[in-house]
């Protein structure tokens, strides 16, 4: 079909067509060189810092997932080991027992164990813990603050913008490095103690 | 030595004070008697480094295995089956995330945010489908994303949409496109993952709302072939255009075109080209004296789009949390008797001034005032261009794919008589 | 043929397997969907009815089968979260193999059977006219998208930009002329332009070093509320009502032992005033009958940051008015707007000053014709100096811009001398302005002083404040009555008691009870809405301060020195007595973490 005098006209055409496909490649490449300046290597995880953490209880409902990711987590170091734990009881209850009418944990989550007078030991049951924060606020607020929310890496999924991240009022979920994900406050004892 | 040692002092008392900061040690760690060994706070490990490589690994295969299946094997059941592969690995074991829609807002944040550090991975997953596309099509829809995938296997019976829809309907990309990077952009939210409709199927578990979505798109995809990919899609409006420069992209026929026209109702996309009869003088005169208006019209329609988007930035920022924030901040009497909001708890108890959270929500505003005028211009641009595009006659001679909306999926191959073997014949 | 009619029978029953499990997906679909809906609307979690019960039981400590109720209802509780749960969860498993399993009959009947399309009738409508359609369509969008655009505009613009933009520059701290008015306003000496750019950067990061307080501030704004609340910027606090928002403030403390006494400085001059706080810095003045000085002290060291003689003021007496020991010749506390500070003395002198101590504008409001000597305090509303100037023959009351001086409204008043101060409440509708002397409690809008209502209720000589909270306005002097006035258009009196009467002692009142304190130092809680007496205590030492809230705690000084730290509650709990080690006759004043505290001769903070 094609005649002599159409060839330049499509050799044209082919030249316009690649021209156009390596300007596209340029930009994509230039794209990718612009925001590869700023990369790393490894990936980001969601990480919420318990410092700035208000224990507004959106955690628990605004996870992809229910339960959510996000888990209190119990930092040993820090705990007085309470008889009477902020983060376990409920305000106002006189009598320390474990009966459920006592018990801050809407999940029977938070399992309290004696130790040696007058301590207890308090352990996060995690499958049940539906990350509310009560226990977390109770701890801050009566105790050291050991109880502390945190996403645990083992659960979450790792959504591209965290929904919870975007819906928690004091701005405390950040990316973190993915070889530190966690963000616990360790208060360090020691130094408090040197202090006094 | 001296000096060693005030500056040893110094830091000391310093780091103290850091300390001091975080949690209150209002009770002393108890010295036990008893033998008891305090227990290690767990810290599961995230997810292993070596996996994200491997899933650029998988997916520049898939892309690979895709690519031939579609230009050498022509094959759609191969195709079909590549896409279910992708479904299960991307979709529900990797559960969806991080994904190349997606990407885009990464990409844009990490343009914008000088905080934001992008990890390799999610450069990787927006590049990598658009140089396949640039070379092959977009082969990326027809059996890798997983996205497409799903909305494949339930396509059953799709229907023509008829052209005034499909006009109409294909416009929501562009808008989709130029909200999510504005929102990015602004560091405010990702509404693409925001509003991702097939996560939660992935996952098992999402909200009410988001299942929602995905049920209305999966049963209306039954009878409308792929609608969130073709009338949704963000990433879609950078693959069409991308792929009408591709080097080699899917042919109907892999020879001659007999014209038998059996293809000519297969695509469930409507993105078949039909061929264009021959050249009419008369038509041509017309349309060129058309396309010269409108061209000097895309001026206006820029013009346009960028004023009456940019009338709307401050209810586009109402979104962005300082906003939300500065905003509650400046009209606090409207929630009278009701307890304050958790934001503004936060934001008390973050002891930041009020005069920054103000400064900070109308620098955010400014913001959007730019980029509601960038985004007006663009959607202007976009609606002249495709007006332009109306006008503008190829004319051809043969049934052939569109580069710019075909998937690659292989359906209309299926309905082509021709065989490569009458080719060599 | 077998052949076919096999595959025909295969093709049915893929078919009704495909139909079957369609109908099981939908019934599933429905399930989840209510029982979802339970989940969400019960929400076992957090029950009313438990926590109502958990109420009963602590009031009632000893009801077992309360607590066995409580625990049986918990347990269900959780069961139904979980059971429900784990329903939607399996549920969500059945309803995806259910969608599997269509599919892949849909798929494999289409397999089977292979067929071949229709071959579309050639009557197409023509390649043109499809073009046009697309491109009326297009176009309809556009224009549809403009109007809907320009259509929410008009809905919800609120000139949201401009206004935070004002807000910021208001209460701004980054004000980018911030550089320059600070070096018009400073005097090279007190603060160098490096130190001046240091505390710009500290300022943003929100810690304030002490010595920065200028940095920055705009001073044509006013501070907002938040700031206001979380300063101390006049007599009883914010607003003047007794209720300060300072957290951790220490319960205990001796002034002898020095324990947690953080420093002590000596006053030179004598006063009656109360300690202000702004930030780093705090105020008072002191008076003697020839001289009139302000302090500003650092919050931090308890350093005299700089002092500044009040003096060749136009319009100053010559004379000194007379006055008694009791009142002396500072009683009114200064107050601040964060920009400058404003005091005035015995003798009408009114000065503003800025955070350094530099003069701004001075004024003579004409000697008080007043025979204890003049006492009211002063308050800020925005960037309106507000002044009770209820004197012999001229009760009035009056506000002047705090950055000139002038007066924006005066408005007079027929009432006899008041040694009461101006309180500002915010209703949560409008801010008031609320002035108690005899005859009358009344309010004004601080921004232009219309009167908005009075009642009636109060006569003598008249020296406590008024207290308010949740609506309820609080007025008692001696020798007259105690009035709990529900505010509005129309005020209505709610109840009133004689039982305790304070003369100089404000009341203090929270949403559930009202404090009196009177000025031989007995003490009576109310019931705020109701006037039902709870409890009375004699203190057994003459109280001339007016009790402060903070953290649920109300601090009341007495005369000897010492703090009676109790709880605002319906019973009397008293959390601490701590002796300050000298008499004291002033309101403290609290910062984070601290108390201000004037003695006769020295300022303390005591604090942690």
């Amino acid at each position: 079909m094609e005649t002599p005098e159409n060839d330049p006209k499509i050799n044209r055409r082919k030249f316009i067509a690649n021209g156009a496909r390596a300007s596209v490649l340029i930009g994509i490449g230039g794209l990718a060189a612009l925001v590869a300046k700023k990369t790393i290597a490894g990936q980001t995880v969601w990480q919420l810092d318990p410092a700035k953490c208000i224990q507004c209880g959106r955690c628990a409902t605004n996870c992809v997932l229910t339960p959510s990711a996000v888990k209190c987590v119990h930092v040993y170091a820090m705990c007085g080991y309470c008889d009477l734990c902020g983060g376990y009881f409920k305000p106002e209850t006189k009598t320390l027992t474990t009966g459920a009418e006592n018990q801050l944990c809407p999940t029977n989550a938070i399992k309290r164990k004696f130790v040696e007078d007058p301590f207890f030991e308090y352990t996060i049951d995690e499958p049940l813990c539906i990350g509310c924060g009560k226990c977390v606020k109770g701890c801050g607020a009566f105790g050291n603050g050991s109880l502390q929310l945190q996403i645990r890496h083992n659960i979450c999924v790792r959504c591209n913008q965290c929904s919870i991240a975007r819906s928690c009022p004091a701005d405390a979920f950040s990316r973190v490095p993915a070889n530190q994900p966690y963000l616990l406050k360790e208060s360090g004892q020691e130094e408090n103690n040197n202090k006094k | 030595m001296k000096k060693n040692a005030v500056l040893l002092i110094l830091i000391l008392v310093l780091t103290i004070q850091l300390l001091n900061v975080y949690g209150v040690q209002r009770f002393p760690k108890p010295e036990f008697e008893s033998g008891y060994v305090q227990p290690d706070t767990l810290q599961p490990d995230t997810r292993a480094e070596l996996l994200a490589i491997m899933d650029i690994v998988v997916l520049t295969v898939a892309l690979a295995v895709i690519s031939w299946l579609v230009l050498k094997k022509r094959s759609r059941i191969g195709v079909f089956c590549t896409s279910v592969l992708s479904l299960v690995y991307f979709g529900f074991y990797r559960e969806g995330c991080v994904c190349s829609i997606g990407a885009i807002q990464n990409i844009t944040l990490a343009m914008f945010d000088e905080n934001y550090v992008i990890p390799l991975t999610v450069i990787a997953f927006f590049v990598i489908p658009l140089i396949f596309t640039l070379f092959f099509g977009r082969t990326f829809c027809a059996g890798v994303c997983p996205f497409g995938a799903i909305q494949d296997l339930v396509s059953y019976k799709p229907q023509k949409l008829g052209t005034r829809l499909n006009a109409v309907l294909g416009l929501i990309p562009y808008l989709y496109l130029g909200l999510s990077i504005l929102y990015a952009a602004t560091g405010t939210d990702f509404i693409i993952c925001r509003y991702d409709p097939f996560v939660g199927i992935f996952r098992f578990d999402a909200s009410f709302g988001m299942f929602l979505f995905a049920g209305i798109l999966l049963v209306s995809g039954i009878f409308i072939a792929r609608p969130y990919c073709r009338f949704l899609c963000p990433y879609g409006v950078l693959l069409n255009f991308i792929s009408r420069f591709s080097w080699r992209h899917m042919t109907i026929t892999p020879a001659a075109c007999i014209k038998c026209r059996l293809c000519e109702d297969s695509c469930p996309y409507d993105a078949i080209d039909m061929p264009v009869p021959g050249k009419n003088p008369e038509d041509r005169a017309i349309t060129l004296r058309k396309l010269i208006l409108i061209c000097l019209l895309v001026p206006f329609f820029v013009l346009l789009g960028g004023y009456s988007t940019s009338r709307l930035h401050e209810t586009l920022a109402g979104v962005n949390g300082k906003v939300h924030l500065a905003k509650s901040l400046l009209e606090p009497t409207t929630n009278n008797g009701q307890p304050e909001t958790f934001e503004i708890t936060a934001f008390k108890s973050s002891g930041k001034p009020v005069s920054q959270v103000f400064s900070e929500a109308s620098a955010v505003i400014r913001q959007f005032y730019i980029g509601s005028w960038i985004l007006g211009c663009f959607i202007g641009l976009v609606f002249g261009i495709i007006l332009a595009r109306q006008l503008i006659i190829a004319y051809q001679a043969d049934y052939t794919p569109n580069k710019g909306t075909c998937f690659s999926c292989m359906r209309c191959v299926d309905y082509c008589p021709v065989t490569p073997e009458e080719v060599k014949s | 043929m077998t052949n076919q009619a096999s595959s025909a029978s295969t093709r049915k029953l893929l078919q009704n397997i495909a139909i079957a499990s369609a109908i099981f997906a939908v019934i599933l679909c429905v399930l989840i969907i209510v029982n979802f809906i339970q989940l969400k609307r019960a929400d076992p979690l957090n029950s009313k009815v438990l926590t109502t019960l958990v109420e009963r039981l602590h009031a009632n400590q000893d009801d077992e089968s309360l607590r066995q109720e409580i625990r049986e209802l918990d347990l269900l509780a959780r069961k139904a979260f979980f059971t429900n749960q784990w329903q939607v969860r399996m549920g969500g498993y059945l309803l995806f193999v259910s969608l599997l399993v269509i599919v892949i009959c849909v798929k494999a009947t289409d397999l089977m059977q292979k067929t071949l399309p229709d071959v579309p009738s050639a009557d197409r409508r023509d390649f043109w006219h499809l073009r046009k359609i697309n491109r009326l369509w297009v176009i309809y969008t556009g224009l549809f998208i403009v109007i809907l655009s320009l259509l929410i505009v008009l809905l919800t613009h609120r000139e949201l930009g401009k206004n935070l933009e004002l807000a910021a520059r208001g209460s701004s701290e980054k004000e980018p002329a911030a550089g320059t008015d600070l070096n018009t306003r400073t005097t090279p000496g007190t603060m160098p332009k490096g130190i001046a750019a240091d505390s710009l950067k500290a300022d943003s990061a929100g810690t304030q070093a002490p010595g920065n307080v200028l940095a920055g501030i705009n001073p044509d704004g006013y501070p907002s509320l938040q700031e206001i609340n979380g300063n101390f910027t006049s007599f009883r606090g914010p607003g003047g009502t007794g209720i300060a928002y300072q957290k951790n403030i220490p319960t205990s403390w001796d002034g002898k032992s020095g324990k947690n006494v953080r420093w002590k400085t000596e006053i030179p001059l004598p006063g009656y005033n109360s300690p202000i706080i702004w930030k780093d810095r705090v105020f008072l003045t002191g008076a003697s009958e020839t001289r009139r000085e302000v302090y500003c002290i650092d919050l931090n060291s308890g350093k005299i940051l700089w002092r500044k003689t009040v003096e060749k003021i136009p319009g100053s007496p010559a004379q000194e008015p007379k006055v008694i020991s009791e009142t002396g010749f500072s009683a009114p506390t200064m107050t601040t707007d964060g920009r400058r500070v404003y005091a005035i003395f015995a003798n009408g002198d009114l000065i503003a000053l800025d955070l350094e101590g530099n003069e701004i504008w001075t004024k003579n409001l004409g000697i008080p014709l007043n025979h204890y000597g003049h006492s009211s305090s002063l308050i800020m509303y925005r960037d309106l100096l507000i002044i009770q100037y209820d004197q012999r023959g001229s009760g009035s009351v009056m506000a002047l811009a705090g950055k000139t001086g002038e007066v924006v409204w005066k408005t007079n008043r027929s009432v006899k001398i008041s040694w009461a101060s101006p309180v500002i409440i915010h209703t949560g509708k409008r801010t008031e302005l609320i002035l108690a002397a005899d005859p009358m409690v009344a309010s004004y809008n601080p921004a232009d002083g219309k009167e908005l209502w009075r009642i009636n209720c109060i006569e003598g000589e008249v020296g406590p404040s008024v207290a308010y909270a949740d609506g309820v306005v609080y007025a008692v002097n001696d020798f007259s009555k105690l009035s709990a006035i529900e505010i509005g258009d129309t005020p209505k009196l709610l109840w009133e008691d004689t039982d305790y009467l304070s003369d100089i002692p404000s009341p203090l009142a929270t949403a559930k009870y009202l404090f009196v304190v009177t000025s031989y130092g007995a003490l009576a809680c109310y019931d705020a809405k109701t006037g039902t007496k709870y409890w009375e205590q004699e203190l057994g030492t003459p109280t001339f301060a007016s009790p402060v809230l903070a953290e649920g705690k109300v601090y009341l000084m007495d005369k000897k020195g010492v703090m009676h730290i109790f709880m605002a509650d319906q019973k009397y709990t008293v959390v601490s007595e701590s002796p300050l080690g000298e008499g004291s006759s002033c309101t403290p004043a609290f910062a984070e973490g601290k108390i201000i505290i004037r003695g006769n001769k020295h300022l303390f903070c005591i604090g942690k």
